[in-house]
């Protein structure tokens, strides 16, 4: 197959439209707004919907109708307009109807700014809006990933009848890289007894995420659990690059992990045996694997475009049974891969540092 | 020398600093204000007239957003 050279938020929203994406609905916000563009273009052009709503609450609103229609379905913003949308996502995920959206991350809190961060970790991966869930998080590194992901997205979706996001940032989604598109045929999607297809000679169906009284909630609270123990039975991934006699492993994902490699092959080069651990899943977070890496090594350096987010899980993960060290950079501001291999230099050679 | 300019389209520019970086005269700067989408973007200096027009800045533009100009080609 062919390569050719997109832009980040185009190459998503394509990916979308190959996995059969019937609807989107969106607002525009930098650094995502290609995303929608294209959509505008494409999904118009191929008799699909595409509509762009007053806000970010009205596109997830709609995203949720959509979706309890049984159809394909997406948004896509960036982060304040991901905040925006955090009550429409914990009834999608109540109700439990499948859904994507697509989080391309810019520096913040507040307002912030367009450039590429990853501050909205805990919020993504910890629930974000009320009530007792998590979505599946998934978090590209390059452009190829980016549209993989987005494919997988849909398809987990439909199979925990569940909300799954794409934690891309900035980077991810200003760069242009060449990519290989794959040809889908009609996406395989499970049946949908459950959606409103119109009530005609059968039983009515219900959706809601209203359940007045304690008992029947806690039952779909139960079930709601269920289903993330299995996603967390089934559904983990990661990356490794240079595991092999490492005895400084870097924790790092997205635009933070490819920087990460650059460092560590400059590292290797120079002798300092270093590795790279990369989640893929931030949700499930890959707890067990990471463990597993850091039994056989000295140091772990989390590296994250933000204060410090991703670096809980690890502590979690590893029991704090080794040095944690972490660099990160905050409000859109991305180090080179120099800066990290400096922090790598550190941990390697206790007298040029702290430790 | 030919004499050269550069016409930026600064709504396709999401100032990532490339065309800066490959001047060889060091001509394209990043501007002061920013653009439709809320990038600063890059923009051409050139008082004296410096420009060859050797299109460096327009093919290292991952946005296609410079077109550049030669004269008596």
């Amino acid at each position: 197959m062919a390569k050719i050279l997109m832009k980040g938020n185009e190459a998503i929203a394509e990916a979308a439209i190959r996995a059969g994406c019937q609807a989107y609905f969106g607002y525009p916000i930098t650094p995502q707004t290609e995303l929608l563009e294209y959509m505008s273009r494409r999904m118009v052009e191929l008799g699909r919907v595409f509509l762009q709503a007053e806000s970010e609450l009205s596109a997830i609103n709609m995203v949720y109708g959509a979706a309890c229609a049984g159809a394909r379905v997406m948004t896509s913003t960036s982060s304040p307009g991901f905040s925006l949308m955090q009550e429409g996502i914990s009834y999608i995920v109540c109700s439990e109807v499948p859904a994507v959206v697509i989080n391309v991350m810019r520096g913040g809190p507040g307002l912030g700014n367009i450039q590429p961060a990853q501050g909205d970790y805990f919020q993504m991966t910890k629930g974000g809006g009320h009530g007792d869930y998590n979505v599946i998080v998934l978090a590209p590194t390059t452009l190829q990933e980016a549209i993989d992901l987005t494919i997988l997205a849909f398809d987990l979706a439909d199979k925990y009848r569940s909300l799954v996001t794409i934690i891309a940032d900035g980077m991810i989604g200003q760069i242009m890289e060449p990519v290989e598109l794959p040809e889908i045929e009609p996406p395989q999607r499970p049946e949908q007894p459950w959606a409103l297809t119109g009530a005609k000679g059968r039983e009515k169906n219900i959706i809601t995420s209203l359940y007045l009284g304690g008992l029947p909630l806690e039952k779909v609270n139960l079930r709601l659990q269920e289903t993330l123990e299995e996603i967390k039975g089934n559904e983990v991934r990661y990356a490794e690059y240079m595991l092999e006699g490492a005895e400084i492993v870097v924790v790092a994902y997205g635009t933070a992990g490819r920087i990460a490699q650059t460092a560590i092959k400059e590292a290797r080069e120079e002798g300092i045996p270093a590795g790279l651990f990369r989640p893929i899943t931030m949700f499930p977070f890959p707890y067990d694997r990471l463990d597993e890496v850091a039994k056989g090594v000295e140091h772990l350096l989390v590296f994250e475009l933000n204060a410090g987010q991703m670096l809980e899980d690890v502590h979690l993960a590893t029991r704090d049974r080794l040095p944690i060290h972490f660099y990160g950079k905050m409000g859109g501001v991305v180090p080179s891969p120099a800066e990290v291999l400096a922090e790598i230099e550190k941990i390697a050679s206790p007298q040029r540092g702290e430790r | 020398m030919a004499k050269g300019t550069i016409l930026i389209d600064e709504d396709r520019c999401k100032g990532c600093e490339l065309c800066t970086t490959v001047c060889p005269f060091g001509l394209v700067h990043i501007a002061n204000h920013f653009n439709a989408k809320g990038y600063r973007p890059s923009t051409l200096v050139d008082p004296e007239g410096k420009c060859t027009g050797c299109t460096l800045c327009a093919r290292i533009c991952p946005d296609v957003a410079i077109t550049v100009y030669r004269e008596g080609v």
